[in-house]
């Protein structure tokens, strides 16, 4: 069936492209990486003097890493790590929940309560966080962890994404089992949550990024330095006085690795589903 | 466990109280805001319809909202377009496949406003690599984010390099739910690959692309930091997007209902364009 | 070794003070302190010198400069009792204390006001009343790069401020020393904020903002700003003695240090931070004016200021009045070498760390020629709309429209504080 993908020009191509499209992604991330091994004074080459030098630096210095790691940057690693795992364990059952139900049931109101799951991700953050500030502090929230997962478990978007990739399921199968005598919970469970690897690896990480690169809600509900994240240890490398480029480049490098962790992770769940050659 | 006409609630429960709680009161409380006024000593006044009229007569908002639809107008499609292509291209198998994708969606890991601030850099006028590549290769140097005409197109640029690869594994996670029969069947058929991806996969594909749209559409109306970070609305105003002017509005010029009223109209303009994208991806049975 | 130093300072601070905060050690309370987010060890032995002596903990908040002034707005547009104390940027004084999230500071501060370096006091006050302590002061000297002036065969500016440098005079010199086959530019003012640029129209005798502090038109737009501004303009887009598009400190800096840029009109804090760049050789001068213009220069900087609604005022006034002490100055400044607000700092130094012909610049020109911005309550709108159009100005929009349009933009932000 793949024939016209043996040929080798066709192969050949899909290389290319790939190559290319890889290049242009990466070429600014290589940059980086390259620059944060460089020595304070040479973070920087100038546009005329483009070359080798533009990108490989004259000697390598781990410096920027040595002064992370004495930094509080291992401990917003963790904080992250931690808020972001927590996140994407209790926010892939409880969003995959709503998600089926939306998919799989006919209900009164569905339309009204669709609509308001979908406008729970349309209002900008910035217009809903004096609101949410003012809650979290009278639950006693602020400066806690609880702060910074609880208010993210629940997400319309991953919601959103659940309900179309149930909804792609042919309801027969609920019916086949519903007949057997299975109960919904047992079908979400054991047919169609089996069904959804990749979609559940994409709502895992969906999850997981929206606490690792969040920023700005950190800054407001758990400011204290016990709490600090990854995205705030890096933008204070940033200053209006004098920036440490050194550190916001090595920062931001083992955020962009430590990010990619959990796509290597999941990866291998992109993968065809059981489904895909049971049903016409 | 009997099935009752309860049992779609006890499923959405926590998901919603959560939403209800987290988004959806504070989302009332904000749209009830853009119908106040709040003093310069905080007391809050009613002031009915003041703040959408105020907008209504400011030229800058209605540059502000011009922009806006026209960056999305170019945005929406490209990303779903750019993450579609992507998609099909490491979704059969290949020697090294994993690592193509590895590449491709590493920029997701950085969050928005540090892409910014390293694309800041990256294209610098004085000391950017791309500058001094395209000086080298005898192009010439670029403004980029600092171009009247160049600055909204960067800003496209760098939020489809970000997103393209993320966009990219829901279309690729939608491409695996398609079940190989059904290729098989079209091939058996004799169809050649493009009527196979015309006739097959995109009809297929509705659901994920739908998600794939309407997300994005809301993520880029709401597109924000990197205007703050490398442009503030300039130059010339050329990247003054609504997002932008309703920061602005509360947290620079400390007039918390006209923010709102702006961020109340975004919400508007989201529901109804994602209404429309719904209409035009819905399957012909539910068009019935 | 070297937080051995701080910690010995820190205790020798605790010991000169111990007593008068007697009453407040019984407590243990913690103080809310949203601060820079500079890094950790400039910030925390400030914190625990004073919570060794008086027992209180204060939680320095570490933000990054942008999110300092978003995550201020809202926990201070909510009206509650946090934050306890924060870190105030001296223009911003106005914009807080006319909308009550300032508590006056004069009573507490009545005997200590003479101690401070007069002009320090400027930012801090609104309507009369001394909102916020100046933590330091600020100024801007013209950094210039020796090799490359000795490698022109360029005299090297005179460090003397009553010989300081024309801005006529400047103009030559950066022409000599622009290289455009080498991307090497002449001169560059550090950033394109209003602080930075507004000595340039004051220089002219420009008034920059209606004697109301709350007119823009006829001002951000007055033919002295106008002239102002195009000669700026004139650097960038006629003679080309400077980098177009370079709006970022970050981005003028690395110019500076790599040897690209060869005067660089600057702040203290690159006294320090230059020394990062190894080749690199600089001296200092004062900052030039016109010709039979005014000598001006920018001040004003952090400022520390109490929320009125703190729950903890006692601890919070202890917090603010420890810091006015001068061994919480002598740590400060050494944790962060502003430029000291106060005088005794000032003298009791005179003969060690400020030997630098440097800080015999800035301490002149805080006596003699620094220039607050100006004080309204409006000045984030006013910056925000004069730093656009100069953004613009120097990128080669039309002058006059960019500043008309700023004008009647801040006017327009304006009318809500009348």
């Amino acid at each position: 069936m793949e024939a016209q993908f043996k040929n080798p020009h066709a192969l050949m191509l899909r290389y290319g492209l790939l190559s290319i499209l890889a290049f242009i992604v990466v070429c600014p991330l290589a940059w980086l990486a390259l620059a944060s091994l460089r020595p304070q004074s040479e973070i920087f080459q100038p546009v005329s003097e483009f070359g080798w030098s533009t990108f490989f630096p004259s000697r390598l210095t781990f410096d920027n890493y040595r002064a992370l790691w004495a930094s509080d940057f291992p401990l917003a690693v963790k904080n992250s790590t931690f808020v972001a795992v927590t996140t994407v364990i209790f926010g892939i059952v409880v969003n995959a929940l709503a998600g089926f139900a939306f998919a799989a049931f006919d209900f009164r109101g569905k339309n009204l309560l669709f609509l308001l799951v979908i406008a729970s991700f349309m209002m900008p953050f910035e217009a809903i966080v004096l609101p949410l500030y003012v809650m979290i502090r009278a639950f006693g929230w602020a400066n806690s962890y609880q702060a910074l997962i609880v208010p993210e478990i629940a997400n319309g978007m991953v919601i959103f994404l659940f309900r179309q990739f149930f909804a792609s399921i042919p309801r027969d199968f609920y019916e086949a089992a519903r007949v057997d005598g299975a109960s919904w919970l047992y079908i979400f469970t054991r047919i169609a949550m089996p069904l959804s690897w990749p979609t559940i690896a994409t709502s895992g990480l969906m999850l997981f990024l929206s606490q690792w690169d969040s920023f700005f809600w950190p800054v407001v509900a758990a400011s204290n330095p016990d709490y600090a994240v990854v995205q705030v240890a890096i933008a204070r490398n940033i200053n209006f006085e004098q920036s440490d480029w050194g550190g916001l480049f090595a920062s931001t490098n083992l955020a962009i690795l430590l990010g990619t962790i959990p796509f290597l992770l999941v990866q291998r769940f992109y993968v065809r589903t059981l489904i895909s050659g049971g049903i016409k | 466990m009997m099935s009752s006409r309860w049992t779609p609630f006890l499923f959405l429960a926590p998901a919603l109280a959560g939403l209800l709680i987290f988004r959806l009161v504070p989302i009332g409380v904000a749209v009830g805001g853009s119908l106040t006024g709040v003093s310069l000593m905080g007391d809050l006044r009613f002031v009915g319809a003041e703040n959408f009229e105020y907008l209504l007569t400011d030229p800058q908002f209605w540059s502000s909202l011009k922009i806006t639809l026209f960056f999305n107008v170019i945005i929406n499609p490209l990303q779903l377009a750019v993450a579609f292509a992507l998609a099909m291209l490491v979704f059969r198998p290949l020697p090294g496949l994993w690592l193509y994708r590895t590449l491709l969606v590493l920029p997701m890991a950085v969050s928005t406003g540090i892409s910014a601030v390293l694309f800041g850099l990256f294209l610098d006028g004085n000391l950017g690599p791309l500058n001094g590549f395209l000086e080298w290769i005898g192009v010439g140097a670029q403004p980029f984010h600092r171009g009247q005409d160049q600055a909204l197109y960067t800003l496209i640029g760098i939020a489809t390099w970000k997103g393209a690869g993320y966009w990219m594994l829901f279309l690729l996670a939608g491409l695996y739910s398609i079940p190989s029969t059904v290729y098989e069947a079209a091939t058996i058929d004799g169809a050649s690959a493009w009527q196979r991806f015309r006739y097959v996969t995109l009809p297929l594909m509705r659901k994920p692309m739908a998600f794939v749209l309407v997300a994005d559409t809301a993520i880029n109306f709401l597109f924000f930091a990197p205007v703050y970070i490398l442009t503030s609305g300039g130059p010339g105003g050329a990247t003054s997007l609504l997002m932008f002017e309703a920061y602005r509005s509360a947290f620079t010029f400390s007039d918390i209902g006209r923010s709102l009223a702006i961020s109340t109209i975004l919400l508007g303009i989201i529901l109804v364009i994602v209404v429309l994208e719904f209409r035009l991806l819905r399957s012909p049975e539910e068009r019935a | 070794m070297q937080i051995g130093r701080r910690q010995f300072m820190a205790g020798a601070a605790s010991m000169a003070f111990a007593g008068s905060l007697g009453r407040a050690a019984a407590q243990s309370v913690t103080l809310s302190a949203p601060w820079m987010g500079w890094p950790e060890n400039q910030v925390t032995p400030l914190m625990t010198a004073f919570e060794k002596e008086s027992g209180i903990r204060i939680s320095a908040e570490r933000l990054p400069i942008a999110e300092l002034f978003r995550t201020l707005e809202v926990r201070l547009q909510a009206r509650n009792e946090l934050p306890d104390v924060y870190l105030v940027d001296g223009p911003l004084t106005a914009s807080y204390a006319a909308r009550g999230h300032l508590l006056a500071l004069d009573e507490m501060l009545a005997a200590d006001r003479d101690r401070f370096v007069p002009t320090t006091l400027v930012q801090g006050t609104y309507d009369d009343k001394l909102y916020a302590m100046p933590l330091g002061a600020s100024s801007q000297l013209l950094f210039y790069n020796k090799k490359l002036f000795a490698e022109a065969g360029i005299a090297e500016p005179a460090s003397a401020p009553d010989q300081r440098l024309t801005w006529e005079d400047l103009l030559p010199i950066a022409q000599q020393l622009t290289k455009p086959e080498i991307s090497q530019f002449g001169f560059a003012f550090e950033n394109t904020n209003p602080y930075q640029l507004l000595p340039v129209p004051l220089s002219r005798g420009a008034e920059v903002i209606g004697p109301d502090g709350l007119t823009a038109s006829g001002y951000v737009d007055g033919e002295g700003m106008i002239e102002a501004m195009t000669w700026y303009q004139e650097l960038f887009q006629t003679h080309k003695v400077g980098p177009v598009g370079t709006f970022q400190t970050g981005v003028t800096q690395e110019m500076f240090g790599s040897g690209k840029l060869a005067m660089i009109i600057g702040g203290t804090w690159n006294l320090v931070g230059f020394e990062k760049f190894e080749g690199l050789e600089f001296g200092v001068a004062p900052h030039p004016y016109f010709a039979g213009g005014k000598q001006v220069t920018p001040t004003g900087s952090w400022h520390i200021g109490i929320n009125p609604r703190t729950a903890f005022m006692d601890e919070a006034q202890a917090f603010v009045k420890w810091l006015s002490t001068r061994d919480a100055m002598n740590l400060w400044f050494d944790l962060r070498q502003y430029p000291p607000s106060l005088e005794e700092v000032w003298e009791e130094r005179a003969g060690t760390t400020f030997v630098d012909p440097a800080w015999e610049i800035v301490r002149y020109e805080l006596a003699n020629t620094a220039t607050p911005r100006p004080a309204t309550p409006a000045y984030r709108e006013y910056e925000d709309f004069l730093r656009t159009a100069m953004q613009d100005i120097q990128t080669g929009s039309d002058v006059s429209g960019a500043l008309t349009q700023a004008a009647q933009n801040i006017d327009r932000e304006m009318r809500k504080y009348r």
